[in-house]
């Protein structure tokens, strides 16, 4: 593992990007294969939620992220801050695939003295910069961050992961029209549409659409993507970086929850789920590689 | 009595008690209010699963407002439901409708004066998993200040269903805030016992001690005061469901009768039910007063009970109170 990486390379060549997208699906594969074991831990979670993001949270930390897994706190990394909490088994896959957290810490996961809270806390976990479970609180963060880093001149990036069920709330859309209004051109939101929240579907609980122009309207640079396509996704994040225009970027991923274990991919009620003791090890088996 | 004699004891009389899901609860009583009540409507913040109410949006599923996750919305819509006739009936987790949404509450409910019936699920640490964000032990102490504003903190399933009758059923038009729990809690409440908002219940008669409680602390308390008994030491428990407005008579004669109170609540020390009933006795009744709760500190992530146990929010840790604290002669 390097000590620092570095983010935002421009585009790829034809054939490096294919080198690339292979490497990001190997990251996207372990990043999957480490939220299932935690879920095993637990026999339950926000494991599908996990699975859906894992090909956005590959690029992030192995493409467009600058940290240094031996200092979290590194003053001139990116930031990455985890709005939707209950991601928290996402992220701490991810954190343990860049080598932030050890892979041996999958086994105390949610038990009590564990650094990996269901929900994502500061104060818990390296690599976590806020602490969530309460929806719609880390956009306004993020703006706050944004500020504080260009008074400091800093050159870094701020990512907000935010999901679909967060943009029922007023406080993020307060954040989104504030961020264009102080044109940070140093925030990245990314949003997980994988349209499902807690109470079913999230066109039908609340609907959000036209998402793009939602943003657009309030001022933000907008990309869609496939949230489970890597090149897509290499393609978008850099983009956002590489943009000149004095505007916040937002990058929405639609995804599909469970994606790459069959059998979670189709389950309803996929916020929290359960899974039978025996049906982790199919999970695994389940799971494949995609390039 | 050593203190794992007093913890034995306490499980055993803790056996006694049958454990009953309180968000089940939760929506049977809502539809069983809806039944009586055509003017009801409910709303929700992507929550339905998670208070219960899933079976009523079945069941009247044009009486349930879901507003996806936008509580201060909904504390908003309710306010304006209510203006309009209807018995509206905000169904949220305590930390969102307590937090979140405080200024509707607030302003276009309680200022207003509109008959909104505020509940606060997954309330103290009946979620306690659900770590700093979902752990709620600032509520009461917030909605107690509100002018307007009732406060009620059931102790088990039976008291709930009773508390939201007595809640719907209420003259007048202003907010009630109900605190209520999320997962088992044990029962104990007599269903045929009267049950009035503002007039606590005296559960057991004792000379020496006072244990005022509310919600899950009613049963440790009166765990306690038979562990108590036990061992020679008269305990009075007074369930003190509504902490505003508080039964002043009630803490005024326990002080008159007694050598010796402690208020137990799942709820910070600040602010709670200790506090208002030191309110009520001003310092004037020359006797000690002990307060047990939260201590003002933000509780570890862990399941329920244990968590309690660790607090010392726990039946055990009352008697070891009780029986360390001095006594008025
Ligand atoms: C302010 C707030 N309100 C409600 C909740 C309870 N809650 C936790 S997750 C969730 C659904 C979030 O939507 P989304 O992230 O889209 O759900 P997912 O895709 O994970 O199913 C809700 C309502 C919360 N954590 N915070
Ligand atoms: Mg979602």
């Amino acid at each position: 593992m390097v000590s620092e990486r570095q983010g935002g390379s421009a585009t790829p060549q034809a054939d490096g990007g294919n080198r690339l997208t292979a490497e990001l699906a190997r990251r996207a594969y372990n990043i999957r294969r480490h939220a299932l074991r935690m879920g095993e831990v637990q026999g339950q979670g926000y494991v599908a939620q996990a699975l859906g993001f894992a090909d956005v949270l590959a690029v992030l930390y192995f493409q467009a992220l600058r940290y240094n897994p031996a200092d979290p706190h590194w003053e001139e990394r990116d930031r990455c801050l985890l709005s939707i909490g209950h991601y928290a088994i996402a992220l701490y896959a991810a954190l343990i695939e860049a080598g932030v957290l050890p892979e041996t810490e999958i086994e105390s996961y949610g038990s009590d003295d564990s650094r990996l809270p269901m929900s994502g806390m500061a104060s818990y976990t390296p690599g976590m910069e806020i602490s969530g479970g309460s929806l719609g609180q880390g956009l306004p963060i993020a703006v706050g961050v944004c500020l504080g880093l260009k008074r400091k001149a800093s050159r870094s990036f701020v990512y907000n992961l935010l999901s679909d069920g967060e943009l029922n709330e007023g406080s993020t859309w307060e954040a989104a029209q504030s961020a264009s209004h102080w044109q940070l051109d140093n925030l990245i939101a990314v949003v997980d549409v994988n349209n499902q929240q807690a109470d079913g579907p999230s066109s039908q609980v609340m609907s959000f659409e036209p998402l793009e122009a939602r943003w657009q309207s309030f001022g933000w640079h907008v990309a869609r993507v496939d949230g489970n396509d890597l090149a897509a996704l290499s393609e978008a994040f850099d983009s956002a970086r590489n943009l000149q225009e004095p505007k916040p970027r937002v990058i929405i991923c639609d995804t599909r929850m469970g994606r790459g274990v069959p059998f979670l991919e189709g389950r309803e009620k996929a916020h929290f789920i359960r899974v039978d003791p025996d049906e982790w090890a199919l999970a695994l088996e389940q799971l494949r590689l995609e390039a | 009595m050593t203190s794992a004699e007093i913890q034995a004891r306490s499980a055993a009389l803790r056996a006694f008690y049958p454990m009953r899901v309180i968000r089940e609860q939760f929506g049977r009583s809502m539809i069983a209010l809806a039944e009586q009540r055509g003017d009801l409507v409910a709303l929700t913040a992507d929550l339905m699963y998670a208070t219960g109410m899933a079976p009523f949006g079945e069941r009247f599923p044009e009486r349930l407002i879901n507003l996806g996750i936008a509580e201060q919305n909904m504390t908003g819509v309710a306010a304006g439901l209510a203006s309009c006739g209807k018995l509206a009936v905000v169904c949220g987790y305590a930390a969102f409708t307590s937090l979140r949404a405080i200024e509707q509450a607030k302003v276009d409910c309680a200022y207003n004066e509109v008959k909104v019936i505020l509940c606060g699920l997954s309330a103290g640490l009946s979620y306690g998993v659900g770590g700093p964000t979902h752990q709620t032990f600032e509520d009461v102490a917030i909605m107690r200040a509100i002018p307007n504003m009732t406060v009620v903190v059931p102790s088990d399933t039976i008291e709930l269903d009773q508390a939201l009758q007595a809640a719907a059923a209420r003259p007048g038009d202003a907010p009630i805030y109900l605190r209520i729990g999320r997962g088992p809690e044990h029962a104990f409440n007599d269903t045929a016992a009267p049950f009035e908002i503002g007039r606590a219940r005296k559960l057991r008669e004792g000379r020496d001690i006072s244990l005022i409680a509310n919600g899950p602390m009613v049963v440790e308390a009166l765990i306690a005061a038979d562990i108590l008994a036990e061992h020679g030491i008269g305990a009075s428990v007074l369930n003190m469901h509504t902490v505003k407005p508080i039964d002043r008579e009630a803490v005024l004669s326990e002080a008159a009768n007694v050598r010796g109170m402690i208020v137990v609540e799942e709820h910070n020390i600040h602010g709670g039910l200790g506090s208002a009933v030191l309110e009520v006795l001003r310092g004037g009744h020359g006797f000690p007063v002990e307060l047990i709760g939260i201590e003002d500190i933000y509780p570890p992530i862990g399941p329920t009970f244990a968590l309690r146990e660790s607090l010392g929010l726990c039946a055990s840790a009352i008697v070891a109170r009780a029986m360390a604290m001095p006594r008025r002669n």
